[in-house]
């Protein structure tokens, strides 16, 4: 048995730092087709060459939503369970690679048919678009090497327990399994649409697909996948950055028991994504919702740690007044500034979320680009610094460098480039949602219709966010590159904070994972056994497969 | 055997940590979400 170290050991490091690499390929050139959607929809440019809108908008939804999450988030967790429970196993980190070039065909053999024009179904593949049997093909792939790096996870955890019974695991390593035992249960979802509807009638060898089945099994993974993508950045807002800023972490049981709430509450509430779907009864719907708002709690309890963490160090440096601790917060360290910057474009991300999974609000916003706004402050703000932040110590750890002064700066002012992109291209995405503008749809003045007419200034504002943005892209490009070949030698910190409280205990019960395993089943079933059952007994004829680009 | 009590209770009571900032910042979240909430509600109201 390997014990914990201070840092990464080097074999797992590579492991590591393979997922992060592919991660920022796909930053790279899922941003730049970002770049291009919102200059196309600003009315003020074509694509050349007869090159799709619709396919470059699959590339990014894709490349982003898809395949940097993931692949980051995997790196991540990797280094995150060495560093906290000790080097892998050989078994372990040699199941870790198996996964990694898994994901890595599948992405590759995707991003192939997407390129090629052959599967423009946008990153929902929603049918009855149908794409080429290799992009759905190349998914499963994806999907399936995920389930490996996270069985790799499973047992590294697993043998760290056996080792240390009686004893909490370290929280970041309950945090890792956590969320992969939250994504492990919701793929199951995409995996059976993928696997059973998509594949074999893509393939000609059934010709109708039940959409709303395929469509609910999606938004049965599609919710989760947000927490999957958000976890993580809770990991660094928990775990890490009461470290960098030189405080404590407000409580080590609050943090486990919020982790425990998310995975219970975040999967079976995929109907609020379908609220104005047709096919599900009211009454099912309404369950969701009831479901939906019980992951407000961890959410605001979040919230809560956060501003004490941040409270109690500025206290403890002498800050006085309402706000004074405010002022003692390291804002020149790239490191906290990252992450705090994505945490404040939570508010109005999390209130949005609130917003679309209320039924009658939903119809205000429901298939408008304020939804794509939305999800461009949750994932593409506060995820994305956050991994941004935690990219600025954990390749210089990996790689064994330094950031240097100048590279922290460049990171501030990414930051700030990024922050001011984002208000310009997700606000007025949200400001165009309220007023009608579809989400999804390339530029059109619908027959100068005055409605639509009505959005052209929001979306030039957009392009100029978008345009923002890309900057943004480049210098993190700038950035990442240089800590991982170019930085000084030396040694970075793993940061690992420690509890407020010397003597706090997290609960043993916290562990148990039969019961919430067997609580998160037992929601699920009850969430979604009767809709489901009514969606196939009482199904329409399916529909044909429909190539629209 | 009051007074070590007393004493404990009186540490303990010190080391609890000052949060007025943050009752104030989750009381302004919460403003900030009912505000946006019912903004979009009344938006709702009004188109029906």
């Amino acid at each position: 048995m390997t014990t914990a170290v201070e840092k990464v050991n080097r074999r797992d490091a590579k492991l590591a730092l393979a997922h992060l690499f592919v991660a920022f390929t796909a930053l790279a050139l899922g941003g730049f087709a970002g770049l291009l959607q919102t200059l196309v929809r600003s009315g003020k440019f074509e694509l050349p060459a007869g090159i799709s809108y619709y396919t470059i908008l699959t590339t990014h939804g894709v490349l982003l939503g898809l395949v940097l999450t993931t692949f980051f988030i995997i790196g991540f967790q990797f280094a995150a369970v060495s560093r906290t429970t000790g080097t892998l196993s050989d078994g372990s980190r040699r199941t870790g690679w198996v996964g990694f070039w898994l994901m890595t065909i599948g992405t590759a053999m995707s991003a192939f048919f997407i390129l090629t024009g052959k599967a423009s179904v946008l990153y929902t593949f929603y049918a009855p678009l149908q794409a080429h049997a290799g992009f759905y093909i190349g998914l499963a792939l994806v999907v399936v090497g995920s389930w490996v790096s996270g069985f790799a996870m499973f047992t590294h955890y697993a043998r760290w327990r056996k080792a240390h019974r009686g004893q909490v695991s370290p929280l970041l390593a309950f945090m890792s399994v956590t969320n992969m035992v939250l994504w492990l249960v919701c793929t199951l979802g995409v995996a059976a649409t993928v696997v059973f509807q998509l594949i074999p009638w893509s393939l000609g060898l059934t010709d109708r697909v039940n959409v709303l089945l395929s469509r609910t099994l999606f938004w049965y993974f599609g919710h989760p996948l947000v927490y999957f993508w958000l976890l993580p950045a809770y990991m660094v807002w928990y775990a890490v950055i009461p470290k960098v800023i030189g405080g404590k972490m407000f409580s080590d049981s609050l943090a486990r028991l919020a982790f425990i709430l998310f995975l219970l509450f975040s999967i079976p509430v995929g109907f609020h994504h379908q609220l104005l779907e047709p096919g599900i009864s009211p009454f099912w719907k309404y369950v969701q919702v009831v479901l939906t708002f019980m992951v407000i709690i961890p959410s605001l309890m979040t919230a809560f740690a956060m501003f004490a963490t941040f409270e109690s160090y500025g206290r403890s440096q002498g800050a006085t007044g309402l706000f004074g601790w405010l002022r003692k917060l390291p804002w020149s360290d790239a490191r906290f500034f990252a992450p705090f910057v994505g945490m404040l474009f939570f508010i109005p991300a999390g209130t949005g979320g609130i917003i679309n999974a209320s039924h009658q609000l939903n119809q205000v916003v429901h298939n408008t680009i304020w939804v794509t706004g939305h999800f461009h402050l949750t994932v593409a703000t506060t995820v994305v610094l956050t991994f941004f932040g935690a990219s600025y110590w954990l390749i210089p750890h990996l790689t064994g460098r330094v950031m240097t002064k100048a590279m922290n700066r460049l990171a501030i002012i990414q930051t700030i480039v990024w922050a001011v992109g984002m208000t310009f291209m997700s606000g007025s995405m949200h400001f165009a949602g309220l007023l009608g503008a579809p989400r999804r749809s390339a530029f059109s003045t619908y027959g100068n219709s005055p409605q639509a007419l009505e959005w052209i200034p929001y979306q030039i504002a957009q392009a100029v966010g978008g345009t923002i943005l890309f900057i943004g892209i480049i210098l993190i490009l700038v950035i990442v590159i240089n800590l991982a070949f170019f930085a000084p030698k030396g040694e970075t910190e793993f940061p690992i904070a420690e509890a407020a409280a010397p003597y706090e205990r997290a609960a043993l019960a916290l562990e148990n994972w039969k019961l919430w395993i067997g609580l998160v089943v037992a929601l699920i079933l009850i969430a979604y056994t009767v809709p489901i059952i009514d969606i196939i007994q009482n199904a329409p004829p399916g529909s044909k497969g429909y190539k629209l680009w | 055997m009051a007074k070590p009590t007393t004493a404990v209770r009186q540490t303990k009571k010190d080391e609890e940590p000052a949060l007025k900032g943050t009752l104030a910042s989750v009381f302004l979240l919460g403003f900030f979400i009912i505000f946006a909430w019912v903004s979009v509600y009344f938006l709702f109201l009004h188109r029906l």
